[in-house]
C-alpha cells in the first residue's frame, strides 16, 4: 500500500515559518488584524428582543471587527444571576442594568462609570434629564440608554362618553368623581385599575401616585419624608385606601393584582381608568390583543391637591463592568459597544429606534420623537405629542439606593396593609420610614 | 463517600459557617464575623415572629386536614365496591402534578377576575358578585393550605391505606365475637392499628408544610400585607432578594432545628403508643 507523508519540518524551519506567518498577519488589512487580535467583549442581557440584539451585534462585529460573546437570562432571575457572576468573577464586560440596581452594583464595585469616555457623554445633550439622572449615582454616570418608559394614566374613551364626560380627569378628585358616576350607571364595578401586588412594578405605581400628589419619599439628603402629612406620600396612599374602602372605585383585589393581570383586566374592558406603563398602550389598542382597542387614550397624570402632572420614569441601560474598566483595551472596546447600542450607530440612534419599532419600548433621546417612522408608528395607537409632554414630566425614582431592595419589601407590605385596612396610611408610612432610616444608618 | 462529602456534608457545614458572618453579597468587602448575632437578631425581628405564627397556622391547618381527609378516603378505598380501582387512579392525579404546576393551577382558580372558583360559585348562585380570594387577608393562608392539602392527600391516603391493609382480619373477627359494633371496631381496632401510618403521615406532612415554599411564591409572594409571610418565604426574601446569605443561613438552621424537634416529639408521642 502506498502512503504519502508530509515532508518533515525542522525546528529552525518551523520557527522561520511561524515568524513569517506572524509578520504577514501584522501586515494584513487593519480590520482583519483587529478581528484576529481583539479579545471578545462579553455581553450579558436579560432575555428581551434577543433577535434584535443579535442582528445589531452582527452589524457591530462587521463594523468594528470586535467579536462579542453574547449571553442572556430571564428577567426574573437576572439580578440574582448577575450578582453571582460578579461575585464569582465570571468574564463580563457589558451588561444591561436596571436603575433600581445601580447604587447596589456601583457600591459593590461591580460596575464602573463611563463618564471618562467623551464620545459617550456627548449623547447626554439629547437625552431626557430623568434618563441621565437615573443612570447617575454619586455624581458619576454609569451607562447609556437601553430603553426607558414612564407610568401613564390611560382611560377608555367610550366608557367616559357613556358616563357623560367629555374630557378625562385632570385631578385625582375628578377620577373619584367620574368613577362614582360610572359605578352608579353600572358602566364598571371598579372603574379605576390599580395593580398593587408585591412585585417589581409596585414601586413604579407608588412613585407615580406620590409624585402626582406633589410628593416624594425622601428629601435631597436621602432622609425619609414619606411619613409626613403634606409631603405627598401619605396623601397618595390615603387616596388609594379611600378608593378601595370608602368609594369602592378600586377593587379590593388590587393587592393581589400584578401588572400583567391588571393590564389584561383593563384590556378586557373591566375598567375605565388605569395606571400602566406607557408602552402598554400599543397592546391595549391592538384589536388582536384587546377588547377595548381603539378606545384607549392617554391623559396627563391626574394631580393631587398639591401636585402637578408628574409621573415616574425608569431606565434600563447599557453598563460596563469594573473588570472591563480595569483594562484599557477592554474598556475601550466595551465603550464602543455601549455607544453602538445606547448612542448612535451609523449616524442614528439605531438600536433605540429598532427596539421601539420592534416591541414598542420607549426611547430616552428627544430627537427620536421627530423621526417620521416613529411618529407614524405612534400615531397608530397613541398621541405622540401627549407622550412627549408626559415624558418631559417624568422623574427618576427617589428611593433608589443600595438598600432599596430590602426597604422595598417592607414598604410594599406597608402599603398593602393600609389598603387592607389593617393600619392607617400614616402609620403604614411611618413604619416604612423607620426601616428606611435604619437601613440608611446601617449602610 | 467523596461525593457525599461534596454534595451534602460540605454545604451543610459551609452554610453553618456562613451563618456566623454578616454576609451580604451586595457588600462584598464587609463580611464581619458576628458569632451568634444573626440568630439573636432574629428574636427581636417582628416579621420573623409573624412568619413563625403564619407557618404554625398553615402547618396545623394543613396537616389536620390532610390527616382527616386521607383517613376518610383510605377507609373508603379499603372497601370492596365497583369503580374502586378507577377512583384510586383518579386520586393519584394531584400527586402526579408538579408543585409549580399545582400552584399555577390554583392561581387561576382563585383569581378574583376570571378564576374558576368565582365562576362556579356565581353560576350556582352561591355568590351574587365575584369575590376577592387571595387578596382577602383573612382567607389567604387557608386558601393556600387548601391547595397544599389537595396536592398532599393522595400520598397520605396511600400510606394510610397500606396500614389499613396490614391489619389482621382476626382482630375484627375477635371484636365481632366480643359483640363490638362498627364504631367500636373502628375506635378499638382500626384507629389503634393505624398509628404507625399516622406517625409517618404526620411527620412527613409536618415537614413538608413547614418548609413549603412554591405555593407562597406563586400565589401571593407573602402578601397581601404579610398575610402569607411564612418562614420559608422569609428565608427566601432574606437570602435571594436581600442577598443576605449570613442571616438567611441562620434562619434556615432555625427552621431545620424546629423541624427536627417536631419530628422527635411526634415520634415520641405516637411511637409510645404503637
Amino acid at each position: 500500500m502506498k502512503t504519502s507523508r508530509m515532508p518533515s519540518m525542522g525546528r529552525r524551519q518551523f520557527m522561520q515559518t511561524s515568524a513569517a506567518a506572524g509578520a504577514l498577519g501584522l501586515a494584513a488589512p487593519g480590520r482583519l488584524a483587529l478581528a484576529q487580535s481583539a479579545s471578545p467583549v462579553n455581553l450579558h442581557t436579560w432575555s428581551a428582543a434577543v433577535d434584535t440584539v443579535k442582528s445589531h451585534l452582527t452589524a457591530f462585529e462587521e463594523h468594528t471587527g470586535i467579536p462579542v460573546n453574547y449571553g442572556n437570562s430571564p428577567w426574573a432571575q437576572y439580578r440574582e444571576g448577575m450578582v453571582t457572576k460578579f461575585v464569582g468573577g465570571a468574564p463580563l464586560d457589558m451588561m444591561w442594568v436596571s436603575d433600581a440596581w445601580l447604587p447596589e452594583w456601583a457600591e459593590a464595585g461591580w460596575i464602573a462609570p463611563v463618564d471618562d469616555f467623551d464620545f459617550l457623554m456627548k449623547y447626554n445633550a439629547e437625552a431626557e434629564d430623568f434618563c441621565t439622572n437615573s443612570m447617575t449615582y454619586d455624581g458619576r454616570q454609569y451607562g447609556l440608554t437601553y430603553y426607558t418608559d414612564f407610568m401613564a394614566f390611560l382611560y377608555d374613551e367610550e366608557k367616559l362618553k357613556e358616563a357623560g364626560f367629555d374630557a378625562p380627569p385632570e385631578t385625582w378628585d375628578e377620577v373619584v368623581e367620574q368613577s362614582l358616576v360610572m359605578k352608579e350607571k353600572g358602566i364598571a364595578e371598579y372603574p379605576m385599575m390599580l395593580a398593587m401586588a408585591q412585585e417589581s412594578w409596585l414601586i413604579e405605581f407608588m412613585s407615580a401616585l406620590v409624585y402626582s400628589h406633589g410628593g416624594r419619599f425622601v428629601d435631597d439628603n436621602g432622609d425619609a419624608i414619606m411619613q409626613h402629612e403634606g409631603n405627598g406620600a401619605v396623601e397618595a396612599l390615603r387616596w388609594v385606601v379611600d378608593g378601595v374602602r370608602k368609594h369602592g372605585i378600586i377593587s379590593p383585589a388590587c393587592v393581589e393584582t400584578g401588572e400583567l393581570s391588571g393590564l389584561k383586566a383593563f384590556a378586557s374592558g373591566n375598567h375605565a381608568f388605569a395606571l400602566v406603563a406607557k408602552y402598554r398602550l400599543r397592546m391595549l389598542n391592538d384589536p388582536e390583543q384587546s377588547q377595548v382597542a381603539g378606545n384607549v387614550k392617554q391623559a396627563m397624570m391626574p394631580m393631587g391637591s398639591n401636585g402637578a402632572h408628574d409621573t415616574v420614569g425608569w431606565m434600563r441601560f447599557h453598563g460596563m463592568s469594573a473588570q472591563a474598566a480595569a483594562d484599557q483595551q477592554r474598556a475601550e472596546n466595551t465603550a464602543k459597544l455601549i455607544e453602538w447600542f445606547g448612542g448612535k450607530a451609523d449616524g442614528e440612534y439605531k438600536f433605540q429606534k429598532l427596539l421601539f419599532l420592534d416591541i414598542g419600548a420607549g426611547f430616552g433621546v428627544k430627537p427620536l420623537f421627530e423621526d417620521p417612522e416613529i411618529r407614524a408608528a405612534y400615531d397608530a395607537y397613541g398621541d405622540v405629542d401627549m407622550i412627549q409632554k408626559q415624558q418631559a414630566q417624568a422623574r427618576k425614582k427617589d428611593v433608589i439606593t443600595p438598600w432599596f431592595g430590602e426597604w422595598s419589601e417592607t414598604n410594599g407590605s406597608a402599603w398593602q396593609s393600609a389598603i387592607l385596612g389593617n393600619v392607617d396610611p400614616k402609620a403604614a408610612l411611618e413604619k416604612s420610614a423607620e426601616l428606611w432610616a435604619e437601613l440608611k444608618s446601617e449602610y | 463517600m467523596a461525593v457525599l462529602m461534596a454534595v451534602a456534608v460540605f454545604p451543610i457545614l459551609y452554610s453553618l459557617w456562613l451563618s456566623f458572618f454578616r454576609m451580604k453579597l451586595t457588600r462584598p468587602n464587609r463580611t464581619p464575623f458576628v458569632w451568634f448575632e444573626n440568630y439573636t437578631d432574629l428574636l427581636g425581628n417582628e416579621l420573623f415572629w409573624v412568619s413563625v405564627a403564619r407557618t404554625v397556622t398553615f402547618t396545623v391547618t394543613s396537616v389536620a386536614a390532610i390527616a382527616v381527609i386521607a383517613l376518610l378516603v383510605s377507609l373508603l378505598l379499603n372497601q370492596d365496591f365497583r369503580g374502586r380501582r378507577v377512583l384510586s387512579t383518579i386520586l393519584l392525579i394531584p400527586w402526579a402534578i408538579p408543585y409549580v404546576a399545582n400552584a399555577l393551577m390554583w392561581k387561576w382558580i382563585y383569581d378574583s377576575g376570571y378564576g374558576a372558583l368565582n365562576g362556579v360559585l356565581y353560576q350556582l348562585d352561591f355568590i351574587d358578585k365575584y369575590m376577592v380570594w387571595l387578596g382577602d387577608q383573612d382567607k389567604t393562608i387557608f386558601l393556600i393550605a387548601n391547595a397544599f392539602v389537595w396536592k398532599e392527600v393522595p400520598l397520605a391516603t396511600i400510606l394510610l391505606l397500606v396500614t389499613l391493609k396490614s391489619i389482621p382480619a382476626d382482630l375484627y373477627q375477635a371484636a365481632r365475637v366480643d359483640g363490638a359494633g362498627i364504631w367500636q371496631r373502628f375506635t378499638h381496632v382500626t384507629l389503634p392499628s393505624m398509628k404507625p401510618g399516622f406517625m409517618l403521615v404526620m411527620i412527613y406532612e409536618t415537614m413538608m408544610a413547614i418548609r413549603h415554599f412554591d405555593l407562597f411564591f406563586i400565589l401571593t409572594e407573602g402578601g397581601p400585607g404579610d398575610a402569607s409571610h411564612v418562614l420559608s418565604w422569609h428565608i427566601y426574601v432574606e437570602t435571594f432578594r436581600n442577598l443576605s446569605f449570613g442571616s438567611g443561613a441562620a434562619m434556615s438552621y432555625i427552621l431545620a432545628i424546629v423541624t427536627f424537634v417536631l419530628a422527635y416529639f411526634i415520634i415520641r408521642f405516637l411511637g409510645r403508643r404503637v
